[in-house]
């Protein structure tokens, strides 16, 4: 039982980075019908970013709260700037081409983004400081960690408010106008660019929030840690339903989780098998994932 | 081949190739290997484009299939002492079932869903050829004997570079005659629109998993070359990087385009050898001028040109023995019930709505019968549920005296049913010509096989294949037309199009839904004389119509629909003259009834 909660608590972690990337990825299809293939590259910026101003921060002698807020808010604005001048520049002119041009680009950025940081941070594993140490709690036999609580947290604080942003602000419905019919929308006066520019933007700062979150947890990023988070997110994504922000959230914990129990129970070089084999499974069974809906064609 | 050589670019082509062939003999032997590593992604480039640029489909596992080539070269020669040229058909057996495995869970599946689903299955195979020991695990396999041809074991740069140059000669060969055979018109209608493709008798599903298998094949193949080229194998070749590379040559050289291609292998396998010098920022430039391309060029380096099949001349096509239709269907449909089709109490619900309940009615043949009824009547759902788009809820079709039980839309064409659409679904990206001989593939029988290796009845069916499509432009007036691309015709010319495509298939029942919606009042007049043309043949028509004029004037029989429901059926003066159709039309409480049905077609034709 205790090993059970230990999976169940590291999986919600896990599950947590996910489900934060696979948010951008479905708002981002769901809006411009684009795989973002950069997205989880961005993740990985954001995790820089953080580890810069958080090695400045305790270079200093500044609480290290203030710090990790500082860290979190300057990741989430730069990673999410860079993430529109990446939509500006790669995507935009091309929002109107063959659906694989821009897939294409996605993965020219996806690539230029692990080598531009390699170049600037070099090839090895970058630590971060340690702020929060192992400190934590025994529940039901299990120790659950301090950090694991507040990833945990923050990242459904943040789903939350991304879903109340979504349905309840004028942007948020502008966003969704712009998923049913990107024209129509224009038609009724939305500013079709700035919201997609608004849609990357939330995108990667949530994507940057991970970044920093699973640095902390793990301690140590290097340039090619958003590529396996990147395939789990999609994954999750298009398990949730891609194009379906709640399902995207659902799709990611569960992906945590399972990746979580094949590597308690089975064995962590299947893991990526396994999870394979139940999107494949779902998609067979479903073919719009598990909250997506079916998109009835008019003849 | 005599057609290949009076094109410019396949003389450029071939060119091409013999220069690639006597390269070795004035070349450094490292240029030679990288232009060995380019013959190699030439290869698995040309297979991917099968599924990539032919059919549409998108594949982010494509190195899957190299790899299985590669390992089944190594196991076989390491464990069982076959030599190279054993081992192939069997690279070729197992790349072409794991081609059936990948593609059929993707079948049913949008395209945005399969990058992840093939991305998956790429990931799969490599994880299983690093986890298992027989493999070789992260090591992969050491020893793998190099080809052996006469005698002499191909060690040399130069002689695996020839090797691999006959390779990929015989794969431009297979995809070259491929894409300019039946299978590959139907691979491009399915890529340019699903549902009209099966809706005039293309098996999708089918012919998407062909573009799997034989896509397989051709990586098997380049897997089998890249294991006797080195000697050795493991898992780090056959990554996700693997499968983008190979997906960048395609899209970046033009997708369907098979010049484009191959300059894309040129391009990514060779940029990164001349970039060399930039250590460090080789991949980050290479990333760079990736996107700058891509924004530059969204089509492509190398963009498809369109296909153009050039028809038969007039005197040719009339000389053909297809050229006499009517007796051709007077023959099919001898002997065969009056009643051509019986609706009975068909009813389709969609959530609680019912779009359609217990409609019956009957289709003599040889007539022109008519739907007609307010917008929302649910005309085009019957429509569908007679073409088999979507399953009737309740109630039985009988055609031809047999029920016509839950079919695929293209077997619902080869029963002799064809349709046209409300919104006009052409293969814009075809020519005028292929659009009509898409309709009409699924009644030619000559096999694949014969059909790519020219043999001579199969150039003769091909030739009375081609010479009835262009009796059936002709027959819509669109002769003229027959080489330009379908998407770029006037909207008049789409609509007379589509009932060519549709017609081609030589139907007993046509369906046309909406055939008029856009008209000008003298192409109407024209669509008048050519509905009444096609009865003629022979052919059934079953009309849905708003235009009034055209209706009352073309039709024997009219039937009336209004919320679901059949109202009222009779001949057109029957029908103008019934007080519920009137109701339908204008709404309770109106006692102009002698006016209104002037009204009625005087409003539908304004």
């Amino acid at each position: 039982m205790s090993e059970f909660i230990q999976l169940v608590v590291a999986g919600l972690t896990t599950g947590s980075f996910y489900a934060l990337v696979a948010l951008g990825y479905t708002m981002v299809y769901g809006i411009v019908r684009l795989i973002n293939f950069a997205h989880g590259d961005i993740f990985m910026v954001g995790a820089f970013i953080g580890w810069t101003v958080l090695t400045a921060v305790a270079a200093s002698h500044m609480p290290w709260g203030i710090g990790l807020l500082l860290a979190l808010i300057l990741a989430m604005l730069l990673t999410g700037g860079i993430g529109v001048v990446i939509e500006r520049f790669a995507y935009q002119p091309l929002l109107s081409a063959p659906p694989l041009s821009i897939l294409i680009t996605a993965l020219g950025v996806s690539i230029a983004l692990e080598n531009g940081v390699l170049l600037i941070f070099g090839a090895g594993f970058n630590t971060y400081p340690h702020l929060i140490g192992s400190e934590g709690f025994m529940l039901g036999g299990a120790h659950i960690t301090n950090i694991q609580v507040g990833i945990i947290v923050l990242s459904f604080l943040l789903m939350g408010g991304l879903y109340l942003f979504v349905h309840h602000t004028f942007i948020g419905t502008a966003m969704r106008a712009l998923a049913v019919d990107r024209d129509a929308a224009r038609l009724m006066g939305i500013n079709v660019e700035r919201v997609i520019q608004i849609t990357f933007f939330l995108g990667s700062s949530l994507a940057a929030v991970a970044g920093v979150m699973e640095g902390l947890y793990y301690t140590e990023i290097n340039f090619f840690m958003g590529f396996v988070v990147g395939l789990r997110a999609f994954t999750a994504a298009v398990l949730g339903g891609i194009g379906n922000i709640p399902g995207a959230m659902a799709g990611g914990l569960l992906i945590g989780l399972l990746e979580a129990f094949s590597a308690g129970y089975i064995s962590s070089r299947w893991t990526d098998v396994i999870v394979f084999l139940v999107l494949i499974g779902t998609l067979v069974i479903k073919p719009t994932g598990l909250f997506g809906e079916r998109v009835v064609e008019r003849m | 081949m005599q057609g290949l050589l009076n094109r410019p670019i396949s003389a450029a082509g071939i060119v091409a190739l013999a220069v690639a062939a006597i390269l070795p003999f004035f070349c450094h032997n490292y240029i030679v290997d990288v232009a060995l590593t380019i013959v190699t992604y030439g290869i698995l480039a040309l297979g991917l484009n099968i599924v990539v640029g032919y059919a549409g489909l998108l594949d982010l596992g494509y190195a899957a299939f190299f790899a299985i080539g590669a390992y089944t070269t190594a196991l076989l020669e390491t464990l069982l002492n076959f030599n190279f040229w054993e081992t192939i058909p069997f690279s070729l057996l197992f790349a072409g079932i794991s081609g059936i495995i990948i593609g059929y869970p993707t079948l049913r599946l949008r395209s945005d869903y399969l990058a992840i689903v093939t991305l998956g299955f790429g990931e799969i195979v490599r994880i299983i050829a690093t986890n298992l020991d027989i493999t070789g695990g992260p090591n992969g396999i050491y020893g793998i004997n190099p080809a052996n041809l006469l005698g002499h074991d191909l060690t040399s740069p130069k002689s695996v570079y020839a090797l691999g140059l006959v390779f990929l000669v015989c794969v431009l060969i297979l995809v070259i005659r491929l894409g300019r055979s039946r299978l590959g018109r139907a691979w491009t209608s399915l890529r340019e629109d699903e549902n009209a493709a099966e809706a005039v008798g293309v098996p999708t599903l089918r012919v998407k998993m062909l573009a799997y298998v034989i896509g397989a094949l051709i990586g098997g193949l380049g897997g089998s070359l890249f294991a006797a080229r080195f000697g050795t194998i493991d898992p780090s070749s056959f990554t996700y990087a693997q499968s983008v590379s190979i997906l960048i040559i395609v899209v970046l050289g033009g997708r369907g385009s098979i010049p484009g291609v191959l300059l894309g292998a040129i391009i990514i396998a060779g940029l990164p050898e001349a970039l060399r010098f930039l250590n460090l920022w080789r991949e980050f430039v290479f990333a760079i001028a990736l996107i700058l391309l891509m924004l530059v060029r969204p089509q492509g380096l190398w963009p498809a040109r369109l296909r153009h099949i050039a028809p038969p001349s007039a005197e040719d096509a009339h000389a053909t023995p297809h050229a006499e239709v009517a007796e051709q269907i007077a023959e099919t449909t001898a002997g065969e019930p009056d009643v051509l089709l019986e609706a009975r109490d068909v009813s389709r619900v969609f959530g609680g709505l019912k779009a359609v309940s217990n409609v019956n009615f009957t289709v003599h043949r040889g007539e022109i019968l008519s739907i007609i009824g307010p917008n929302g009547a649910g005309k085009t759902t019957v429509f569908n549920c007679l073409t088999g788009v979507i399953p009737p809820s309740a109630g039985a079709i009988i055609w031809n005296g047999k029920p016509l039980a839950k079919l695929a839309p293209h077997k619902v064409v080869a029963r002799g049913l064809a349709r046209t659409f409300q919104g006009i679904r052409l293969f814009d990206n075809l020519t005028v010509f292929e659009n009509v001989l898409v309709g009409m593939d699924h009644r030619f029988h000559v096999s694949l096989a014969s059909e790519m290796l020219a043999l001579s009845y199969a150039r003769r069916e091909t030739h009375l294949h081609h010479a009835a499509g262009r009796n059936w432009l002709e027959f819509v007036g669109l002769t003229a037309q027959a080489g330009l691309r379908a998407g770029d015709l006037p909207y008049g010319d789409q609509r007379r199009l589509e009932i060519a495509r549709a017609l081609a298939g030589q139907p007993q029942l046509l369906l046309l839904d909406e055939p008029a919606a856009g008209m000008n009042p003298t192409e109407k007049q024209s669509l008048m004389g050519l509905i009444r043309r096609i009865r003629d043949l022979g052919t059934t028509v079953l009309l849905i119509e708003h235009d009034m004029l055209l209706v009352m004037g073309v039709s024997d029989r009219v039937i009336v629909m209004d919320r679901g429901q059949v109202i009222a059926s009779g001949s057109p003066s029957e029908v103008q003259s019934n007080p519920r159709v009137i109701e339908a039309y204008l709404g309770a409480g109106e006692d102009e009834d002698e006016d209104s049905l002037a009204a009625v077609s005087e409003g539908a034709v304004a």
